[in-house]
């Protein structure tokens, strides 16, 4: 098979078009996509040869969600010296697993930054026309994402506050001390106290405000509907904005 | 001289127009729905102005029309909201009921100080829950005596969907609304990727994880946004219209999928489900994130990106 041929059957799979359609916007990294309904026969294979090939570092993998032979795959990942953790912040990567809508013969690709990985100098090509020609559809697209980002908790510097809509003032986290703001309908005291700021006091009925804890991570907020209050810690931001 | 002077303006007034014209992200807050209302969408100034103005239309109708005070029943629009509660009423065999403002209003979460309502007292409020108990006669919806609707659990998300899909019209192609945590986001953020949401964590400081979104809504229910405790027992504000009494075994519940007006709906109906898989089949474009009363974070419905954070760092 040349390399021609080689590119062709991989966008020719359905899934893999769109998803390296998609990856031009992705953050970077080594990502590893696998259509199989038992990812467990051919993952710790390829992980190996990566990781003979200094491709990924580190054993560590985690769950990102479920998947009906999750167990079969932990046990025989561990089996082969890899170690499940249950934390993202402490895995070196993490397997993600999606339905296909349609079954496709099973394959698998690598990307690295955006761009397609020949299995052919990966020693892996042997696998690849394996798992083709096996020629029983699968519905399961396991992804294992290498170097993934973790998002989200950063330690925020400084919070906004934002009264009757317009945003009032900065405040620092980095020395303690406490301010009363008083907006059209109210009045809300807000301290600041070993890098964590938190409502002590409102004048609103209900007081969800003051029985919020206390606040320190970029994006992380505290309304006061009734007095028009929000404050919102500010830094890094890595996340966009937040719900719950 | 004067031909440079009319030159120099000319360029001038082009100059300042070209920056109004311009695109950048812009933000701005809202308080509607008793809660802050974000906005963030990336358009020139001028249609910044227009899109805070339309929004700030669209949300001050939807607050009036579904308004506990409201005695509205026949306008199309609440039509139309019925029918949908109406299907996901039976789709969660009766766990999403808009027809609980008797029993929300027995427990004191209306302006009114903490009070548990007597076994008998509820008993006697479930006489008047239950969607099927009501009538639709000549496009108006007939409320049996002693019956009260409360929207608050579907009308912010459609608020949301009409404010989105307003904007898009309006040409702006990347931006979200996050109105109290119904949300729904469109194109790419800032950084150029999906939209990076985080889940607020219901017992702890931070969250509970990351979503990577785009052109999705997405709503959390949750036991800690209104609730009391009394005599060291959480009375929280998702009750469950079978019983009476607020919803057990889930802190928090987050539904991702199309449409904010579902997502905020399904969010309520899968807390008080003990089922949620059985009413997920119905939805198949959406999926759920829910905390469970150990804290255990549970995957479930049509998979959307989701990296699962520990706090404890």
């Amino acid at each position: 098979m040349d390399r021609r041929q080689f590119c062709k059957t991989i966008l020719l799979t359905p899934i893999f078009g769109p998803l390296l359609l998609d990856l031009k916007y992705e953050k970077k990294g080594l990502h590893l996509y696998i259509i199989s309904d038992s990812p467990q026969d051919s993952l710790p294979t390829i992980l190996q040869q990566l990781h003979n090939q200094e491709l990924i570092n580190g054993l560590r993998f985690t769950f990102l969600n479920s998947l009906p032979a999750e167990k079969s795959l932990k046990k025989i990942l561990s089996q082969k010296g890899w170690k499940h953790v249950f934390h993202p912040s402490l895995a070196d990567f993490s397997l993600f697993f999606s339905n296909l809508r349609h079954s496709v013969y099973p394959s698998f690709t690598l990307v690295k930054d955006g761009r397609i990985l020949d299995v052919r100098t990966k020693k892996l090509l042997s696998l690849w026309k394996e798992m083709y020609h096996q020629k029983s559809p699968s519905t399961w697209l396991t992804t294992a994402s290498f170097q993934f980002k973790q998002t989200g908790l950063f330690l925020g510097g400084h919070a906004a506050i934002y009264l009757d809509g317009h945003k009032r003032e900065t405040i620092s986290l980095k020395k303690n001390f406490s301010k009363t703001f008083q907006s059209q309908r109210g009045s809300i005291a807000v301290t600041v106290k070993n890098g964590k700021a938190f409502v002590s006091n409102s004048s609103c009925l209900h007081k969800i405000c003051q029985s919020t804890l206390p606040v320190q991570y970029v994006g992380e907020r505290i309304i006061c509907a009734p007095n028009h209050f929000l404050l919102e810690i500010q830094g890094v931001q890595s996340i966009d904005t937040v719900i719950g | 001289m004067a031909k440079k002077t009319f030159i120099f303006l000319f360029l001038s007034i082009l100059f300042l127009f070209s920056c109004g014209l311009r695109e950048k992200w812009c933000t701005s807050t809202l308080f509607f729905f008793d809660t802050v209302c974000e906005v963030k969408i990336f358009s020139s100034s001028a249609l910044a102005h227009s899109a805070q103005q339309e929004v700030h239309r669209i949300f001050s109708e939807i607050e009036t029309v579904f308004s506990p005070n409201s005695t509205d029943c026949s306008s199309p629009v609440v039509l139309k909201l019925f029918r949908r509660s109406l299907q996901i009423y039976r789709d969660s065999n009766g766990c999403f009921d808009i027809t609980v403002a008797p029993l929300s209003k027995a427990y004191g979460f209306f302006k009114k100080p903490d009070f548990v309502p007597t076994p008998q007292e509820i008993k006697s409020l479930l006489n008047f829950i239950g969607m099927h108990k009501i009538k639709v006669k000549n496009k108006e919806v007939l409320l049996p005596p002693g019956m009260k609707l409360d929207w608050g659990g579907i009308a912010k998300g459609l608020g949301v969907d009409l404010a989105s899909q307003s904007l898009m019209a309006m040409g702006i192609q990347r931006g979200f609304i996050n109105s109290g945590g119904d949300l729904y986001c469109w194109g790419r953020n800032p950084e150029d990727h999906s939209w990076q949401i985080g889940i607020k964590h219901p017992r702890e400081q931070g969250f509970i994880g990351v979503l990577s979104l785009s052109n999705s809504g997405a709503a959390t229910t949750g036991d800690y946004q209104r609730y009391f405790e009394l005599n060291g027992v959480r009375y929280h504000h998702v009750l469950n219209p079978h019983t009476g009494y607020p919803a057990q075994n889930k802190q928090s519940v987050t539904v991702i999928g199309p449409e904010t007006t579902i997502c905020d709906a399904l969010s309520t109906a899968l807390f008080v489900s003990h089922q949620p898989e059985k009413i997920l089949q119905k939805y198949k474009d959406y999926g759920v994130v829910i905390v469970n009363s150990a804290g255990k974070i549970l995957v479930l419905g049509k998979p959307y990106p989701f990296n699962p954070l520990s706090t404890k760092l």
